[in-house]
Formats: C-alpha cells, structure tokens, sequence
C-alpha cells in the first residue's frame, strides 16, 4: 500500500506534448477489465477487452468510450485544430487558448473552477500539439457527469478576460524558457523548422515571442469559431464509463456547438518537406544533441506500420542500460560496445498527410562522425539486407510495446481520441495484429527504400558540433554504391 | 504537396493497400468482452513448503504481470553497499538455460513478453506477457533468480553503474540524490539508510563472489513471494511447484544463516553536499542557480495505524514546483502552494514527500531557492513543520482525503502497480488490504492530525543540503527551531559581516 499511496509529482505533465513514437514501456501493460465475458464463435475472434462504442450526434461531435468498469475514468475532448491551422501573425493561439481555458467561465471563476476539480480528487489537464487540442479531465467514476460538464463549460463558455490574457503572457514566456532546457524539445522544434521550413509544421507550437506579446481576445475568440466545430471534436472516455450515459451528457452538454464549419472545412495548409539543416554549434556545451530524419507518411497510410517495424528495428538505447539492453537493435549494439554515444532514440512522428521519421542521438563531441557514420550503415541495410528473423522479432516487439501501453483509463483515453481524429476509428486491437503480421522482410526493404534510400534528409544540431559532417557527405551515405 | 500525399502505397509482398481509416477486408468480427459489475480485486495467498508465499489477483485480459519480490539494498549492512544497484543492472542476464540476455529476450517476446528489475527497499524481478506463456514466463523467473551465471556481465555491470553515477551527478533534478542523501541522514549506517546506488569506491569490490555471498544469505524462498495479476491462482501455483519448489539455487541451498534482521534504526542527522550547481544547465539556456534542503521527520512505517493519517498529512502539505505543468488537480490548495510558494515567489520549489517501510517511516519536505536565501527558506520550512501541529481546516482535511482516495485508486488503475501493490504487502505482512478497505481507513481526523505531528515532531531532524550551503543555518539551529514554539530560526548576530 506504500507503493500505490506514494505521491507522484510527476503525472500529469501534458502541456506540450510530440506524438514521438516511444518504445520500451517497461512497466505497462493494458488493463484488462474483470469479469469479460466472450465466447467464440464461427468467423468471429473473441477479444478479451471491452467493445469501443461510438456514436455520432446531430452535430457531428463524435462520442467513443470503452467501459472497463473501474472506480476511476478518464473522459477528454480531443479537438482536431493545433499550431498548424494558424499562420504567421497568429502562430501560438491554439496554445494560448489552452491556457486561458482554465482561467474561468461565464459560470466559474478560477477559483471556482480549480477548488471544484481539487475537491472532487480529480485531476484537468490540456494540451497543444501541432495537429490536436486536448483538454482531459481524471475524475472517480461517479463524477463523470460533473466532469463532463465542466469540459463543455471551459471550451464553450470561457471569459477570455482582458486582465487574465495580460496575466498568462508572461506565464507561457516562462514555459517558453522551460521548454529550452530541454534540448529534446530544442532539437525537435528545429528539426520542424528545417524539414518543414515555410510552412506551417515548421512554425512552433508556442509561438515567437512577438505574437505571445500580441496575441489579442480577438484572436483567441476567432481561433474557436473557425476550429471548435462538433464534426472536428471527439468527446472520448476510458475507465468506469456507460457509453449511454456518456452520450445523454453530450448531447445536453455539446448539442448547441455549430455542426458545419461555414464555407467549408477551412483547407489544411500542406506542408512542403525539405531535406536541409539547421546547426546551433555551442562548443561550451557538454554533449551534441542531433535530430535526422527522412520524410515519412502520415497517420492513416498503409506504410505507417512497416515503417514503425522498421522504427522498432532501429530501436533505442540509454548507456546506463546494462549490457545494452534492447540487443534486438544493431545499432544499440554498435552504440554498446564503441562507447559512441549516451543515448539515441528512433522515432516515427505521424501529421495528417506528412511524417518525419529517423533518429535522436547525444553524443560526446569525438563520436559524432562514428555514430552518424554506423546510423546511416544500419539504415541501408534496413532497406537492403534486412532478415525474416529480425523483422519478426520488431514485429513482436512493436505489438508488445503498443499493447502494454494501453494500461490505464488514461492512456486507453489518449489512444480512444487520437484514433477517432486519425482515422475516424479506433482499430480493432486483432486487425492491428492482423496487418502486423504481413509485414515481412520485402515489406520492409521495399518501404525503406521507398522513404529513406537516396532521400535528403532533414538535420537538427545542437551543441559541441564541430565533428559533424558537412550536409553532402551525410547526404552521400543515404545510398550505397555498389557495382 | 509533400512527397508523401501524393506517393502510392507499396505493392510489393503480401502487404495491404488499405487505409488504416479503412477496416481491413476480410478480417473476422470481434466478439468484444463486456463488463460484469466493478473491480474487486480479490487477491488469493498460498504458501508452498518450502516457505515461499503466491499471491495473486485475477484480471482479465490477455496480459499478465508476474514477478519474484524479495528485499532489497536494506539488508546490505554486513557486505559492500551497491550489491542490490549491481543486482537490478544484472537482472535477467544469462542463466543456467539461457546462454545470454538476448535468448532471454527472445523468449518472452515470442509471449509478447519484457521483462523489468527495479530495486528501492525490495527488489522485483518482473515479467509481462501474455496469459498463454504463464508456464514458460514462471520458469524463467525461477531460472533469472535463482541461477543466474553472473559471467562476463558483472563487468558490464560495473560500466553501466558508473555511467548511471555519472548521470545521476548530470541531471539538473536532484530528487534522486536528495532522496538517497536524506535516508542517509536519517538512517544513519543501517537498513534504509544504505545506498541504493552503488558508492564509486565500491564498483570494483563487488564480484561473483560477494554477490553469491549475499544470494545465499537473502534468496531463499522464504524471504520471497511469487507475485502475479491477471492470472487463475491455481495455474500460478502450479507453476510455482514446478519452478520453485525442488530447486537448489546456483549458490547452494539458503540457509538463511547470516540474515540481517536489524530493524530500521532513526538516528536524524545531516548530510551535506557541497556543488557548484551555478551551471547545471545541459544546454544554451541557463537554470537558476539553485540549492537545495530536504529536511524529515520519522513518521512511521506503513503497518502501523498512523499511516493512513500521515499519508493524508503528505497530501495536505503537497505543493511542487513553482512552475508546473498540469491544470487544476496537481495541489493547487496544498499548504506548500499557498502558504509557500504563492507567497514567496522567489522559491523554486517545495514538495512534500512521505517515505514508509515495514518498520519505520519519513516524512520531508524539499525546497529550493537561490544560494542567499537559504536561511529564509529553511526557516519558513520549519514553520511550516511546526504548523502541521496546529488544528487542521475541515475543507483542507476533507479535500486531502477525497484526493489520496482517489490516487490510490487511480494509481491502481495500472497492472504494474497492482502487481507491486500485492508482492510488498504479501512480502511484509503475509495479507493484502484491499483498496477499499484502504479508502475506509481514510477517515483521519483533525485531532488524529495533530496527533502524528506532535509524535513526529518530538523526533530528531534530517537534513539534506546540495549546492551552494554558504548559507546554510546549523544542523543544531535547525533543530532548535523544530523543537521552539514557531518554528524559527534562532538569531546570530554576525558582528563582522
């Protein structure tokens, strides 16, 4: 009991949140709700989980929920609008208009609002990403219909009030000095800003300094006109959740929300890739922080999933893993035994129509070359020579990795929202397995070098770079000559 | 347009062209479970002959979690500290069946199986997969813990825990070292009071020998349980039967003859840490500089009764950092948020943390701020130790309540924490409370408050410090402002400064 009373600070950490791909949950695994009942029959495979139930209202708000009967539930609304609907003059509106959600309603003030949630032991939450808003609400079971209410209260009737957008300015400049200690997210937002540069998935998710100065009501007042519209939000829940229930709050609590954008779904701007860099040398820096990545697919494509075996194959390595841990990967290996680097991490980051899908390293300065040398060796041959055996070992590994994440009412919720706003959906758990499974060795060569052979990358370096080499020498390992 | 809006999809292999947003064509219908009533968490408790307790909590699903606890780096007081560190890093390496990690690994993957070790108090060896591998995952573990061959990896090991030193020293959060440093101070050479991480001076002390040495001692199936959740009781007791009844570990039969029994023995104290942390930013943008205190009391360990009222005190106390992310629900009424770190905006941060064991237990606050005011920050941490004793509000205490109720319940929403949540309980009492048998516990009263203070605070202080401590008041000042009526500091006249 000491273990599940201990306090943890840590959760709930959601404001700026990248959909990276991220392996090796080591402790997850999905929560399987008590007492399922199925029984098999012909042409039929019985899951041992609860049914995701959708439905969709007048207005096209989309409800879905999955009742795994606990005391506790997690219940969100997942809004398809994020940086890359803004433009130049108002890039950081979706983000601000996160944080002036909490700042009262017609109904609450502030301090209402947060002595409601606290007293209730429950937890609200929300975050911006490129492409999604997300504002969550935790709560005891029992409280689900309070919470529901208060998630249409904070998006339907916010004040908005002169003095508190004065007031958050200088709180998301703060969160803006946080987020630059992180050199991940650092690394991250330059790798955008080169792979996409002049478009919108290049801009960053706060915003320049500037617009978090100027951004004005009318700005924030515009943005959820144009964008909270029923057919772009998923009212999602996860936990002890009855789908009937659920539904008759949305229609009392969302019913009124506009059902039709007028004149038409404002277009998504698309977004150019180009292979190019952006190098931030500091040599008064301890470590080289370096993002390389190719252009990949977006969400709902076919190639999604083998390029996430091929993301598996690459894999992810920390030093203070013993005996490098995670030896499916060659690459960890190599890392391993020539000391070349601290820690890397393969990812696949999904948009609507576009990805970006490669490797984050930190390195000492004297391994950078090595390290990009023996990256780049592994990605050729992941589109020349890779074996059944070791695809079929990545495919295992992805299965395992995507399942034990869905543990808990909240990340079962996360995955319920995403999936409804990706592919109007949510797949099947034995459907996912069922494409996993074709993907063999061919699949895998064949979509690899389909995006990574001979591609021009994009690269993201920060820190003591000097030893990085120049952007044609890493453009001239992205093909193998062979005679 | 992108390359990739308008790129085809593959058609090589046997590999679909088919939307993800589209069902795949020919896929059979799902036949999905449906809930019967709520979670009960019904936990069964057998104990084989050889002493070994299998406890476990059904769940359906398709996963399960299973795992051997037994205790941890507490029990190192007679051998080189860091052989639970060096234990953890060399979990589930090669074995008397296994030729190495990776066949290990291969293993459980083929169970869509990962297996994990973490080592604090106890040590958990610990494996998810699926139900159908229950057999296979059993005789792993047995193998994993009882035999492991502690070959070429205890060199590895001994790279992988002076990196992890290493980070440990680089990472701009010192909650890790601050933890590790105050159970040093307050535990002062014994039990929970041992290193956690592996001391530098010790990396290459440690070897086959002294660690067999201590399997010996510490691994034999009474001192361990056989943990599992979502799967039939009775198959895990099967299982246990077959893998860890009869076995002679790699070491020798235990006999359990040099136990360390001792009990955790609360001395307080201090311990220092002098860093320059003026630069402990990674990256262009500078952290403040910063240093930190963790001052504790004993409270108690999580058997006893005055648990429940301690842990709601934890709760009531709170706060975090001065910037945090997460909306309403992160503590925003703790005390250390409104009566801290609202009103002294210069502070950084100011926690509560409330650590409990089978025998005794701390309760501590961190803060940091900037090097020159450390002494105003200790004093109004002490302050706020000595207002823990006065009459708890009825909205403050209820609210403190209703959210460590719904932590314990959310957090057990996670398979892993339930597994945890069993093993330890079975590991130290044989039982396990029930979580809603937890939450009627919760019924703390302001007197019941005042009480848990007024005993904890009669106890010696233990104090942390890392960084910059020009201006850090006595370990003596900080102990006569935890024993005075307000909390404050007593006054230094500096004449030459």
């Amino acid at each position: 009991m000491a273990a599940s009373i201990q306090r943890l600070t840590s959760a709930g950490r959601c404001l700026l949140q990248r959909h990276l791909v991220k392996p090796g949950y080591l402790n997850g695994l999905p929560v399987g709700p008590q007492r399922l009942l199925a029984t098999p029959a012909a042409q039929q495979v019985a899951l041992n989980v609860p049914e995701t139930k959708v439905t969709t209202l007048e207005n096209g708000l989309r409800v879905a929920s999955e009742d795994s009967g606990l005391t506790t539930c997690t219940v969100g609304l997942w809004i398809d609008a994020g940086s890359r609907y803004e433009n130049e003059r108002n890039n950081g509106t979706a983000h601000f208009l996160e944080h002036m959600a909490f700042k009262g309603t017609r109904k609450r003030s502030q301090l209402d609002l947060e002595l409601e949630i606290e007293n209730m032991g429950a937890h609200l939450n929300a975050y911006t990403s490129r492409e999604q808003t997300v504002y969550y609400a935790k709560a005891f079971s029992k409280d689900l219909p309070r919470a529901v209410e208060i998630l249409a209260d904070i998006i339907q009737n916010s004040t908005l009030g002169e003095a508190e957008i004065e007031r958050e300015r200088g709180v998301i400049l703060r969160e803006m000095q946080e987020v630059e200690t992180n050199l991940q997210e650092v690394v991250f937002d330059y790798l955008h800003a080169t792979a996409y540069q002049s478009t919108a998935l290049g801009r960053t998710i706060l915003g320049p300094t500037e617009n978090i100065k100027t951004i004005n009501r009318g700005d924030l007042v515009e943005y959820i006109t144009t964008h909270y519209k029923g057919p772009r939000i998923v009212l999602a829940a996860a936990g002890g959740v009855c789908h009937q229930e659920l539904i008759s709050l949305a229609k009392y609590h969302f019913g009124k929300l506009p059902s039709r954008d007028q004149g038409g779904a404002p277009a998504l701007p698309p977004c150019h890739f180009t292979g190019s860099e952006i190098r931030v040398r500091d040599d008064k820096m301890p470590l080289a922080h370096i993002a390389i990545a190719v252009e990949a697919v977006g969400w709902s494509h076919p190639d999604t999933l083998p390029l996430m075996v091929a993301n598996t194959l690459i894999g992810n390595w920390d030093r203070s893993f013993s005996g490098g841990v995670n030896l499916s990967s060659k690459l960890a290996q190599m890392a391993c035994q020539g000391n070349l680097c601290h820690s890397f991490q393969s990812f696949n980051t999904c948009y609507t129509d576009t990805g970006l899908w490669g490797l984050y390293m930190v390195c000492e300065p004297g391994t950078i070359g090595d390290m990009m040398h023996f990256t780049q060796m592994e990605w050729m041959s992941l589109c020349t020579s890779v074996t059944e055996s070791e695809v079929a070992r990545a495919k295992n590994l992805l299965k395992t990795n995507m399942l034990l994440h869905l543990d808990g009412s909240t990340p079962i919720c996360e995955d319920i929202g995403r999936q409804m706003l990706c592919y109007s959906r949510r797949i099947p758990l034995h459907e996912l397995e069922a494409r996993i499974d074709a993907i063999d060795a061919n699949t895998i060569k064949e979509v690899c070098t389909k995006y990574i052979y001979n591609r021009a990358p994009a690269i993201a370096a920060v820190g003591p770079i000097e030893q990085l080499p120049d952007y044609n020498q890493i453009r001239s390992g992205m093909f193998w000559m062979r005679s | 347009f992108g390359i990739a809006a308008y790129r085809k999809y593959s058609s090589g292999g046997g590999y679909p062209n088919v939307s993800l947003s589209t069902p795949l064509p020919g896929i059979p219908k799902p036949l999905f479970a449906s809930v019967d009533g709520q979670e009960k968490y019904e936990t069964k408790i057998t104990t084989l002959e050889n002493g070994l307790k299998v406890a476990s909590q059904n769940k359906f699903g398709e996963f399960c979690t299973v795992g051997l606890i037994n205790s941890g780096s507490r029990h190192e007081a007679k051998y080189p500290s860091g052989i639970s560190h060096f234990l953890e890093k060399l979990a589930f390496s090669s074995t008397a069946q296994y030729g190495s990690k990776d066949e290990i690994l291969l293993t459980l993957e083929k169970h869509g199986g990962i297996c994990d070790c973490q080592t604090s108090d106890t040590t958990m060896y610990a494996v998810s997969a699926e139900v159908k591998g229950l057999d296979t995952v059993v005789s792993l573990l047995s193998d994993a813990v009882l035999q492991p061959r502690l070959l070429e990896e205890v060199e590895m090991t001994r790279m992988a825990v002076r990196f992890e030193l290493e980070d440990l020293n680089m990472r701009p959060d010192p909650e890790p070292l601050l933890t590790e440093m105050i159970h040093a101070a307050a535990y002062r050479g014994n039990t929970v009071g041992l290193p956690r991480f592996c001391p530098a001076e010790n990396v290459e002390k440690i070897d086959k020998k002294v660690l067999h040495s201590y399997l010996h001692n510490y691994y034999c199936p009474e001192r361990m349980v056989l943990a599992g959740v979502g799967v039939e009781h009775e198959q895990l007791v099967e299982c246990a039967r077959k893998y860890l009844l009869d076995v002679r570990p790699v070491w020798g039969t235990s006999s359990a003859a040099d136990v360390d029994l001792s009990v955790a023995q609360y001395t307080g104290g201090i311990v220092k840490m002098e860093k320059d942390m003026s630069d402990v930013s990674l990256g262009p943008t500078p952290i403040p500089e910063l240093t930190h205190i963790m001052i504790g009391l004993e409270s108690c360990s999580f058997l006893e009764e005055d648990f429940i009222p301690f842990a709601v005190l934890n709760m009531m106390m709170g706060g975090g950092g001065s910037f945090s992310a997460g909306g309403p629900g992160k503590g925003m009424f703790t005390r250390l948020y409104l009566n801290v770190l609202n009103r002294h905006h210069w502070m950084y941060n100011a926690t509560s943390y409330h650590h409990s064991y089978e025998d005794s237990g701390l309760l501590c606050i961190h803060a940091s701020a900037d090097p020159r005011q450390v002494r105003e920050m200790v004093e109004i941490i002490t302050r706020e130790f000595i207002q823990m004793g006065g009459s708890a509000g009825e909205m403050e205490l209820e609210r403190a309540k209703t959210q460590l109720k719904s932590m314990l319940m959310m957090n057990l929403e996670s398979r892993p924490v339930i597994f945890e949540d069993v093993g330890r309980q079975v590991l130290s009492t044989g039982k396990r409370k029930l979580p809603h048998e937890l939450c009627d516990l919760i019924s703390v009263t302001a007197s019941d408050i005042k009480r848990v203070t007024t005993k904890m605070l009669r106890s010696k202080p233990a104090v942390a410090a890392l960084g910059d401590l020009t201006e850090l008041p006595t370990y003596e000042h900080i102990q006569a402002a935890l024993s005075s009526k307000d909390g404050r500091l007593p006054r230094v006249y500096r004449l030459f400064r």
